[in-house]
């Protein structure tokens, strides 16, 4: 297995953000003993898949592990009363 | 709590309801996603507020998801921008395409809602980094430094001049950056100083502001207060995990109901 860096962390954070086709900046990524783990929310499931693959693709070595949520849209039941 | 469809529609008219949400990040994959919500709008809330990345990239494109997704909602939309949808320098197509389909978009400046609980006012700026008291980044330094908090600086001020110059029952501040640290909570303190600005809070201090909505911090919590009692609430949607939160703002009855008028 190779080493999972810091530089290889950032590396991965930048790519979220930076890469077009992704633009994500709610993602946490947590290097783990030994996977590197990718946790937060999303608004779609494509965008989750899209997230996975493009971390495998882009760093081959590296184990990801995902946990990315797709943020439920249902109507709100209560109010907050704010006197 | 109170179910918010019951407590609209039989609240007393001393009450403005405000829904909210950030962060909703359209795109076509998305498109329709908070639709069955939105269409319950009108019996929960007097007004919808957007604040800021309401897409992914700021393109034409995903302007037009956004004016698909909330357009004709059957309540007014204000919106503020958000960073994202300065990505691709579109923001002037982007604010046109929100216009077109009756979104107000606000960025240092202000609008007035008549609601049947009383004036709404609302006053808008997207906000920008720079940290908070104690931490913060200060004019000083290299040109690019220094344009840094100058820029927050600027959106600051023009946005305590909206809230002082609004002639309404109750002001809301809109936000996309965060004006208190209380709701970045979650984030990662390192990088509190691209999440918000006390420059903010300090404007949302100035006028007798009721509410003050924001978004960008995914990892944040809902809830924190302004150095000057404000309540402050980030509505960035992964925080919220639904279509929007609505609150109920009790408008003052006197004496600022029988000055009002003259104000």
């Amino acid at each position: 297995m190779s080493e999972i860096d810091e530089y290889v962390e950032a590396e991965i954070q930048r790519l979220l953000t930076e890469e077009n086709s992704l633009a994500e900046q709610g993602i946490t990524v947590h290097r783990r003993e030994h996977f590197l783990q990718l946790s937060g929310e999303v608004a779609s499931p494509q965008r989750r898949d899209e997230i996975v693959r493009l971390v495998r693709e882009n760093f081959p070595d590296v184990p990801v592990r995902a946990d990315i949520g797709v943020t439920r849209a249902q109507a709100p039941r209560e109010a907050e009363e704010l006197s | 709590m109170i179910p918010a469809e019951e407590a609209h529609r039989d609240r007393p008219h001393t009450m403005i309801s405000v829904a909210a949400v950030a962060d909703v990040h359209m795109d076509d994959d998305v498109l329709g996603r908070y639709r069955p919500a939105l269409d319950e709008l009108p019996g929960k809330a007097d007004v919808l507020l957007l604040g800021g990345d309401l897409t992914r990239h700021g393109t034409v494109s995903e302007a037009r998801c956004v004016a698909t997704e909330f357009g004709n909602l059957g309540v007014p939309v204000v919106a503020v921008l958000g960073n994202h949808d300065y990505h691709c320098d579109q923001v002037h197509q982007v604010v046109q395409i929100l216009t077109d389909v009756g979104i107000t978009v606000l960025e240092g400046d202000s609008v007035v809602l008549d609601t049947p609980g009383g004036r709404l006012g609302v006053a808008g700026a997207k906000g920008f980094g720079g940290g908070f008291a104690g931490r913060c980044a200060s004019e000083f330094g290299e040109p690019e430094m220094k344009a840094f908090i100058r820029t927050t600086c600027d959106i600051a001020d023009r946005l305590a001049a909206s809230l002082a110059e609004l002639d309404c029952d109750v002001r809301v501040a809109l936000t996309h950056y965060a004006p208190v640290p209380d709701t970045l909570a979650g984030e990662p303190l390192e990088i509190y100083p691209f999440l918000g600005s006390y420059l903010l809070g300090q404007a949302i201090d100035s006028a007798p502001t009721a509410l003050a909505i924001h978004g960008h911090a995914h990892h944040g919590t809902e809830r924190g207060t302004t150095p000057g009692g404000v309540r402050v609430r980030n509505v960035a949607h992964p925080v919220i995990k639904q279509a929007y939160n609505v609150f109920h703002l009790h408008v003052p009855q006197s004496p600022g109901f029988a000055t009002a008028g003259t104000g």
